[in-house]
């Protein structure tokens, strides 16, 4: 039988461009055991490399007295020596809070890497951050005001002082300015002012390069993917390099390293109603080059999100956009398998702020919200349990992956995507690389390796802005991925 | 001590108030020590920034930097408002006169500088914030900051070339030699402005020379040639040698601890800046020449010691540079084998290997070419503008 070949449908730019590890959302919240102390530490992500990063801590279980910071690599030449530490500060107001600021000097995978001293001892823990550059500042009027007024002095003084060096300063203590020197004077003060206007013309053009190279080289790009669609139900995904990580490679930015089981987590999410979701995990069939075949999916047009980590720890997400042609479960699509899950959900244009979300059979999950508004950029445990028709709590959750639960975010115009587990936005595989290097700390790895899952689960996130977000929670029960989808509206 | 009489108009009184130009001004000294402080700050700055990286506005080596920035800003600030109001109003007739401001020439020249230097401190803060701490000494901020701090000091050498085309043979002597020190901090601050291009690891590349053929020529042979005395650009280039020599074995000797990460290597004590440009070969080539071809054509001048200039450099600095990319230099008298604290280990054989800026053998000749013409230019605008020097009298 002939098959039909559907190829092309080739989308692939970037969503927001310069977005980063995660898309709009370059904070790092994470819940994580340093010895007998459970910490909720959110480090604020600079804006440009070097920066200073703001580092806050919340001691969520243990009397902690002393929290000393310092950043090192994760992995590689750095990973080793640390400058000295630097003491966070503790509230007044709470003493079990803590706050304080690091430099990171260079992009790349780091640990903001926490000394602990307290009631129960002394622990250490490392928190994973990927550094980078999320885009430059223009700038502010008043500053530009104060300099333009400098600079016209500058220029103005410039002009008279070689007029005055060329009518007066050769003269005898005392000798009048003769006319023939006033002359050269006022020739002398018009090529000044040709000089300066050619040395401000020149220097404004050196100082765009400058800032133009600064841009290119220092701010963060996603490599570029480029997502084809072949015979039906065929996704390739082939990921190219950026220019940011090629200036990168002795910081380990190139190889692919697997990511809670699977080198590849990909996103599917139908837009602009968010109604159909897919959580997939295509193979890599050669270098840089990922298939997947999709499951039966009703057509539309596709938000991509392509989340990889790379061997040191440094997470990469690659936006695209894909058209899916009409298809039905006998011509195309596969069913589920492994890990892959979806979702089907209603209209976001249709939904309301839900704290209860159906999970079939009566079953739900309830978001504990304990009626407080959500805030931008305010560091928050996102609770959720699972309950059963009677609303008993579930006894059955099994890992998924190898947590607890999944979390994705997406902002309704998708300028945020964010992949979370218990332990928070960092990659999974950074903390693993992390654990081999930090000894005593092995329960870091909050939310993996159950024995048994809890039917409450919490996420450490908090929203980067304001906004309606759609929240895909994701838990597995006798051997079935279910997903229960949440909306909600977040305060600046 | 500063003029106090007024400056009679007439010939003969103004001879007698000529004569009395027989010690060094106050603000002659002010200069100096403007000049000194910067250029000192300036260096430590570099090493700070290699050895220990977290900066703050107080740290030592930008206070040094203000310093010399105050010491120069309120000395003209004060020598303009006391010529133009104050006790020092006499002075007005050996002053120029800009905005209705009376001072000497030098004073506007080193206000000048101290605005461009408040000029680049909101540009380097948004400089900062925009674009993040400076990893390149060359940033456009900090282009302005070194430009004022350069014409602090040049207005400093305008204050005492004055002083000196005023002055009788004695003092002209004394002051001569004040005039060649802050001359060879100015060097020194030209030389540190083209840090990154005159690296050892680059003599074998035509980048070298030709930012050498760009910098140097016009601060040597003015400085010379304002100066009058025979080999006086040898002497400024002698003094960096040493001074920057001084600075290779001494400033090690500071303990001190990277305190930013990653900490590629660990920092125990200062890192010096690297062995310096033998730069006195070049300026006794220039001193020499100039010399044998005295009122000659000023283009003849210009292109025979300004070739000469770069020969004799290529000559030095070429064998030089082979030694110090050799084991032979990794000790502390020369000084290769000191690495800042974000030198990867990986990245040590840099130090002893050279780097080809010129990628092929057409643009690494046509680089030397534009080093032999542009020394032969700016050689060429050295002499003017020292002559120019010697005539100035307020």
């Amino acid at each position: 039988m002939k098959r039909a070949i559907f190829c092309g449908i080739v989308a692939s730019f970037l969503l927001e461009p310069g977005a980063s590890a995660h898309v709009g959302s370059p904070d790092v919240y994470y819940q994580g055991m340093a010895g007998p102390y459970r910490l909720f530490v959110t480090v604020r992500a600079p804006q440009m490399i070097p920066g200073i990063a703001q580092i806050e801590a919340q001691v969520l279980d243990g009397r902690v007295s002393d929290i000393q910071i310092m950043p090192l690599r994760i992995v590689g030449e750095g990973s080793e020596a640390a400058p000295p530490p630097d003491h966070m500060e503790q509230s007044k107001s709470d003493p079990q809070f803590f706050i304080g600021k690091l430099w990171l000097m260079e992009s790349g995978s780091f640990q903001v890497r926490m000394e602990i001293d307290g009631a129960q001892g002394k622990a250490a823990m490392g928190v994973p951050v990927a550094a980078f550059a999320q885009r430059t500042l223009r700038m502010q009027k008043s500053t530009g005001a104060v300099l333009s007024v400098l600079m016209a002095l500058l220029v103005l003084s410039f002009i008279a002082i070689f007029g005055a060096a060329t009518r007066e300063s050769q003269l005898e203590p005392g000798q009048a300015v003769p006319p023939g020197k006033r002359r050269r004077a006022r020739i002398a003060m018009g090529a000044a002012a040709i000089l300066i206007l050619a040395v401000l013309f020149l220097g404004n053009m050196w100082w765009t390069s400058v800032a133009n190279a600064n841009v290119r080289d220092m701010v963060y790009k996603p490599p570029p993917m480029q997502v084809t669609l072949t015979g039906g139900n065929q996704l390739t995904l082939k990921l190219g390099s950026s220019y940011w990580h090629e200036l990168r490679k002795a910081e380990q930015l190139d190889k692919i390293i697997p990511d809670h089981g699977h080198l590849m987590h990909l996103f599917l999410v139908r837009i602009p109603e968010m109604d159909r979701f897919y959580h997939l995990h295509p193979e890599e069939t050669a270098a840089s080059t990922f298939v997947e075949t999709l499951p039966a999916a009703p057509g539309g047009h596709y938000a991509v999100f392509a989340d990889i980590v790379r061997e040191s720890g440094f997470p990469d997400t690659m936006t695209a956009q894909l058209e899916l042609p009409e298809t039905s479960a006998k011509d195309a699509g596969n069913p589920l398998t492994g890990d892959d899950s979806e979702a089907v959900a209603a209209p976001f244009s249709n939904s309301q702020v839900n704290s209860t979300a159906p999970l079939g059979n009566g079953e739900h999950v309830d978001w504990l919200t304990n009626g407080q508004t959500l805030q931008a950029q305010k560091p928050t445990l996102l609770r959720f349990r699972v309950l059963t028709q009677s609303g008993q709590p579930v006894v059955d959750l099994e890992p998924y992956m190898g947590m607890a639960g999944h979390l994705v975010i997406l902002r309704r115009d998708l300028s945020v995507f964010a992949h979370v587990h218990p332990a928070g936005s960092v990659p999974m595989a950074a903390l693993m690389l992390l654990e081999k290097r930090t000894p005593g700390s092995a329960d870091s790895m909050q939310g993996m390796h159950y024995e048994s899952v809890p039917a409450e689960i919490t996420f450490p996130y908090g929203f980067p802005q304001a906004g309606d977000y759609r929240l895909f929670v994701q838990i597995k029960r006798n051997g079935q991925v279910q997903t229960g989808v949440f909306d909600a509206h977040v305060e600046p | 001590m500063a003029h106090s009489a007024p400056y009679p108009a007439s010939a003969p009184a103004q001879s007698a108030v000529l004569g009395r130009v027989a010690e060094i001004p106050w603000y002659v000294w002010g200069s100096a020590i403007a000049v000194t402080s910067t250029t000192v700050g300036l260096y430590w700055d570099i090493s700070w920034h290699t050895s220990i990286g977290r900066d703050t506005f107080w740290t030592p080596a930008h206070l040094c930097i203000h310093f010399g920035a105050i010491v120069a800003g309120l000395s003209s600030v004060y020598l303009i408002l006391s010529t133009t109001f104050g006790k020092n109003r006499g002075a007005q007739e050996s002053s120029v006169r800009i905005w209705g401001f009376y001072g000497p020439l030098g004073a506007f020249v080193s206000l000048w500088g101290g605005l461009a230097m408040l000029t680049s401190a909101p540009f380097d803060d948004w400089w900062h914030n925009a674009f993040g701490l400076d990893v390149q000494i060359m940033s456009p901020p900090h282009v302005v900051l070194i430009l004022g701090i350069f014409t602090v000091g040049l207005g400093g050498l305008f204050l005492i070339v004055s002083e000196m085309n005023r002055a009788g043979a004695a003092a002209r002597a004394k002051l001569n030699r004040v005039f060649l020190y802050a001359g060879c901090m100015l060097t020194i601050l030209l030389l540190m402005l083209n840090y990154e291009y005159t690296d050892y690891t680059l003599s074998h590349s035509a980048i070298y020379y030709r930012v050498l053929a760009l910098a140097m020529p016009p601060a040597l042979v003015g400085i010379a040639r304002a100066s009058g005395y025979r080999w006086a650009a040898t002497k400024v280039a002698g003094i960096y040698v040493g001074l920057w020599l001084l600075a290779l074995w001494l400033v090690p000797l500071v303990p001190a601890q990277a305190k930013l990460g990653p900490v590629y290597t660990r920092i125990t004590h200062l890192v010096p800046l690297e062995f310096p440009v033998l730069l006195f070969a070049g300026a006794a080539a220039v001193d020499f020449l100039l010399d044998r071809l005295a009122g000659r054509n000023k283009w003849l001048q210009a292109a025979v010691a300004g070739a000469g200039f770069v020969l004799v450099m290529i000559a030095v600095e070429w064998p030089v540079g082979s030694f110090l990319v050799s084991p032979l230099a990794e000790n502390r008298i020369f000084g290769t084998d000191y690495y800042s604290y974000m030198m990867r280990p990986s990245d040590y054989h840099l130090n002893h290997e050279f780097y080809a800026w010129e990628k092929t053998r057409a643009e690494f000749w046509l680089g030397m070419v534009f080093a032999f013409v542009a020394a032969i230019l700016t050689t060429r605008v050295g002499l003017a503008w020292g002559d120019w020097m010697r005539r100035v009298r307020r």
